[in-house]
């Protein structure tokens, strides 16, 4: 697979995003940026299109700086890539999940991230002669593969705990509950064929699924208005259904 | 069975030159016939490379802290029925126990005269024509590619690239490790050498 | 200056399992009791069916108390200790961590109440391991039968019975101890899989039988049957069928009218006159510090603190800790044997997405002493757990089997055909006492109030090791006759470790001299003193702790009623 650029990127999960998350997400994108020409909140189907194209110029960021946004981004799409089997962690948004984590649950690795990116960014340039980004597929795979063994210099600690952190969070991006910001359209979920959140399962349905009868419902636990939800995040109030 | 790195002949070449009484000489010579089958010792394989220097430092895109790609062998004097060749990376001053693989490639035709630089990373690529069907075997790292020296800084340690000349094509598996390797070729070696270079961080 | 409260009958330290049961029977007795728990309130409103949140971000665990408490430990005296877990274990609630566990709801057997006469009787006094302190429990299986069955009912647990006065009945556990009567609902329901893996067993002559939970399997006292959503593993219950003290018990003791229950009441230390009887117990809630005067305090605070609390409460009557004269105290700890597990590939779909880990078949042929250890050199056992749990994020995590690397587009493959076909296995295992396994305080490490917390001091032994490596060769026999196509082994041993599963520290027997308790559960040093919980087990056996906990409670309880009189502080 050659680099495909974090625009590109954006513009193929700002549409693969959009049927579901559209009304939600073009408000969440007027309210947040500066950029934007003075709109209120609108309704999704008149600024469907310039929501598109303000998603691919300039996604919000909630905790990550716009480099270090870029470097996770390509970082996850080697680590579950989109492939012959389908989308991965691109789609899933699986670095917008962390990207908000880290405002939150996972604000204690906040310090990591900034470290381990800086080191990984700055092994990949002395090692393989580029920045992270700009190496080809293969190369970011090799690279990778010595940050994971613990080979790679340059980290705080060994190498390898910065990878088993990203490599964490980029799982719980790709198959955790799309409320948290990952997963984006159960990607994930529909990858391992979890057929999603059923607050009930009878022995009938069971049957269904030994049967292979049993189609994804594409419910988040959170679709179900019984729950209270987790900790907002703290960094911005959220104006759509996603918390932290 | 653990098997000593090397599979090195009981005794070697240049010892067997040496004038040894007659008797002594027909029990080695039984010896030899009872551990490797009805063969001699293995032969001694020159293995050199167009950029490792033998007790040298290995250059860094071979390791690591470079683009740890693998580096190119070349070999001769390979003997007469050849059929197949493996090639083992392996660092005597490191592993629990010693040595850690850093490199496994076998199933190498008899053809070849030694393996290009930068064999591919991903498994679904295809091995250069020149060694059309050799599989790399899984490391002490655990995957099937090769990994570069990065010993822990202070001391320099002897990476061994080891070549074998097998007498037979071997019915090898994909994703065998050092040990499984060496225990399958075992009483197939006719051919042997190794260009030892060294690595400090 | 502490406030002082208005004395009261009994303080229970703690509303978990244990504590939570005795409430009971005090209160339906007409007794005052006051529940001091440092936790909440949870409800079914808490418990979305949230992966992340309960599995990963230790939710409700992340916001408590016994976080600030987590045990330092080591696995011997010349080790150092490893560093501490952000999370505990356990969770402080109203309900403690019967909000969210298994809710496996098992019965001892006979012999783990007898492992010393029962050894000497069948292989001889060399055979009890060397170093072990273990003894016989000062009573038998029979003796707590009407405890167990009390707590079945009252609290609600599911399964299949194997032995009704001396009955057997095949489709339940033939190795189980006699029992009076049923389980007051059946089991809950088999799955595809579970089918295979019981018909496996028998075919290999074992002899399978669901597991007892206590979860609805049916609607049970105005409560809802499980929905086996699949968030049950250390999830709580949306619709309360996963039966938690916070549901059953203790409100039923509310209803009485003589049950106060006092949340995020954080207890310190224990107080005694200067004739040594227990007087009340000091906490802190919302900073501000009382006393509370009791005449008989039950300390039910899970088996670190039960330990802690003692060593803590320091007097001039009590030198080294609570009823610690003996020096008794955080002595015969252990860890369950429950790890060195077992892992399975299998070539089909398990379709194990919804279900519960309470929801399985368990194999009790090598368990205990119910095969013959003549020729083996160890005593004990363990029993296997085959059950139906998975979750997205977890399944993409799963084990590999060594065929694919842990990320790219080789393992993407992987996962995509095998989230759904491997299958973990829980082994639980025999674990004695031994000398140098212990608890005491550590001697660095303190909690924000300033207090050391405890130190684990423990290692697997020679006999645990054993049955460790001896169980897993069993459980690979059953996977691979169910049809598995490659197994993994975790590690058998080392370090014991801060567990979930945690006994002794104040343990139960007539000896004085090497139990903290006597047979009803009441320190031999200090009378109007009880504790609950696991740390009054001195042997484990193969199965969960938490119903023999529960209906040792509910003995002491009743004993502390109908002994009122002379247990009490005059």
């Amino acid at each position: 697979m050659t680099f495909i650029s974090r625009r590109d990127l954006l513009k193929r999960a700002a549409v693969v995003g959009a049927a579901a998350t559209a009304s939600a997400d073009v408000a969440r994108a007027f309210q947040a940026s500066d950029d934007v020409a003075p709109h209120g909140p609108a309704e999704a189907g008149h600024y469907a299109g310039a929501a598109h194209e303000m998603a691919a110029a300039r996604e919000p960021l909630e905790n990550l700086t716009a480099t270090e946004a870029d470097l996770l981004d390509a970082i996850v799409a080697r680590l579950i890539p989109t492939d012959a089997t389908g989308p991965g962690a691109t789609e899933a948004r699986a670095a917008h999940y962390i990207d908000r984590a880290l405002g939150g649950a996972l604000a204690s690795s906040r310090q990591a991230y900034t470290a381990g990116l800086e080191a990984l960014d700055r092994y990949s340039r002395s090692s393989r002669g580029k920045p992270f980004t700009a190496l080809s597929a293969t190369d970011q795979d090799s690279v990778l593969i010595d940050v994971e063994t613990g080979a790679a210099t340059g980290f705080p600690e060994r190498s390898s705990v910065f990878f088993a952190l990203v490599l964490n969070h980029t799982q719980q991006g790709t198959f955790g509950d799309p409320y948290y910001g990952g997963n984006a359209n159960f990607v994930g979920w529909d990858l391992v064929g979890y057929p999603g959140v059923r607050t009930m399962v009878t022995a009938a349905e069971q049957q269904r699924l030994e049967k292979h009868e049993l189609t994804p419902n594409h419910k988040s636990a959170y679709d179900y208005e019984s729950f209270t939800k987790a900790t907002a995040s703290l960094s911005r109030q959220s104006s759509g259904r996603e918390g932290a | 069975m653990m098997i000593e790195k090397g599979v090195v002949p009981l005794f070697g070449v240049s010892g067997w030159r040496k004038g040894v009484r007659p008797l002594f000489r027909c029990l080695l010579a039984l010896l030899a016939a009872a551990t490797l089958g009805a063969q001699t010792a293995p032969q001694k394989i020159v293995v050199g490379s167009p950029t490792l220097i033998a007790d040298q430092r290995i250059p860094r895109d071979y390791t690591p802290d470079g683009r740890n790609v693998s580096p190119p062998l070349t070999w001769s004097q390979v003997p007469a029925g050849t059929k197949e060749l493996a090639v083992i990376c392996e660092d005597p001053d490191a592993g629990n126990p010693p040595p850690f693989t850093h490199w496994v490639v076998y199933k190498i035709p008899a053809t070849a005269k030694g393996l290009p630089e930068g064999l591919p990373i991903d498994p679904a690529a295809a091995m250069p024509a020149e060694i059309a069907g050799a599989i790399q075997g899984v490391s002490g790292f655990r995957r099937p590619i090769y990994r570069g020296p990065a010993p822990p800084p202070g001391k320099p340690h002897h990476y061994h690239f080891v070549v074998y000349a097998l007498d037979a094509v071997l019915d090898l598996k994909p994703g065998l490790n050092r040990a499984e390797l060496l225990a399958a070729i075992q009483g197939h070696i006719i051919g042997q050498g190794e260009l030892v270079a060294i690595y400090e961080r | 200056m502490a406030t002082k409260l208005k004395d009261t009958d009994v303080v229970i330290i703690g509303l978990g399992a244990a504590g939570g049961v005795a409430a009971l029977p005090l209160a339906q007795a007409g007794l005052e009791v006051i529940g001091l728990e440092a936790g909440g309130w949870l409800t079914r409103r808490d418990f979305a069916p949230d992966e992340l949140r309960n599995n990963f971000r230790g939710w409700p665990q992340a916001v408590q108390k016994a976080n600030q408490e987590v045990p330092t430990s080591r696995a011997n005296a010349s080790s150092p200790t490893t560093p501490r877990a952000a999370i505990h274990p356990m969770q402080n609630a109203v309900g403690g961590t019967t909000l969210h566990y298994w809710a496996q709801s098992w019965r001892l057997n006979p012999w783990d109440f007898k492992v010393v006469s029962e050894t000497k009787r069948r292989y001889g006094a060399s055979r009890i391991p060397a170093g072990s302190t273990v003894e016989d429990w000062p009573f038998g299986l029979e003796e707590l039968e009407p405890y167990y069955d009390k707590v079945e009912y009252e609290v609600g647990v599911s399964g299949q019975a194997g032995n009704i006065n001396g009955k057997i009945d095949p489709r339940g556990n033939p190795f189980e101890g006699q029992r009076k009567r049923a389980y007051p609902m059946p089991a809950l329901r088999g799955t595809e899989f579970l089918d295979k893996m019981a018909s496996a067993a028998r075919s290999i002559g074992w002899h399978p039988f669901p597991g007892p939970a206590a979860v609805n399997s049916r609607p049970y006292q105005n409560r809802s049957a499980c929905m086996y959503h699949g968030f049950c593993n250390r999830g709580g219950c949306h619709v309360d069928a996963k039966n938690s003290t916070a549901v059953t018990t203790i409100p039923r003791a509310q209803a009485t009218g003589h049950l106060k229950v006092v949340p995020r009441a954080h207890v310190t230390t224990i107080e005694v006159d200067g004739g040594g009887r227990m007087t009340g117990v000091n906490y802190v809630t919302d900073g501000v510090e009382y006393f509370q005067p009791a005449k008989v305090v039950l300390l039910a605070s899970y088996t670190y603190e039960n330990t802690r609390l003692l060593l803590l409460s320091k007097s001039k009557a009590f030198p080294n800790g609570l009823s610690n004269n003996h020096k008794q105290v955080g002595r015969h700890y252990f860890s369950h044997n429950q790890g060195a597990g077992v892992t399975a590939l299998f070539p089909f779909n398990l379709n194990s997405w919804y279900g519960l880990p309470a929801q399985g078949v368990a194999v009790d042929n090598w368990a205990d002493d119910n095969f013959d250890h003549s020729g083996l050199d160890f005593i004990g056992g363990g029993n296997l757990w085959v059950y139906v749990d998975r979750r997205p994020i977890g399944a993409a995590g799963m084990n590999t089997f060594g065929r694919v690397p842990n990320w790219g587009s080789a393992w993407k493959a992987f996962i995509k055909e095998n989230a759904d076909r491997s299958n973990g296995a829980y082994l639980q295992k025999t674990t004695l006492p031994y000398e140098d396994n212990f608890l005491d305080l550590d001697p660095v490490v303190k909690d924000p109030l300033g207090y050391p917390v405890c130190r684990v001091t423990a290692e697997y032994k020679d006999n645990e090791r054993k049955i460790g490596a001896f169980i897993q060769d069993k459980m690979e026999q059953w996977y691979r006759e169910a049809g598995a196509v490659a197994i993994q082994r975790a590690p058998v041993g080392g370090p014991m470790g801060v567990s979930t599963h945690a006994y002794g520290g104040t343990r139960m027997g007539d000896n004085a001299e090497t139990n903290v308790l006597n047979r009803f559960g009441f320190s031999h040093e200090v009378p109007n003193l009880g504790v609950l919980g696991a740390s009054v087990m001195g042997t484990s056996g193969a199965r969960n702790p938490t119903l023999t906990a529960q209906a040792l409670a509910w003995r002491t309880a009743e004993h502390l009623v109908k002994n009122w009189n002379k247990i009490r502080q005059t």
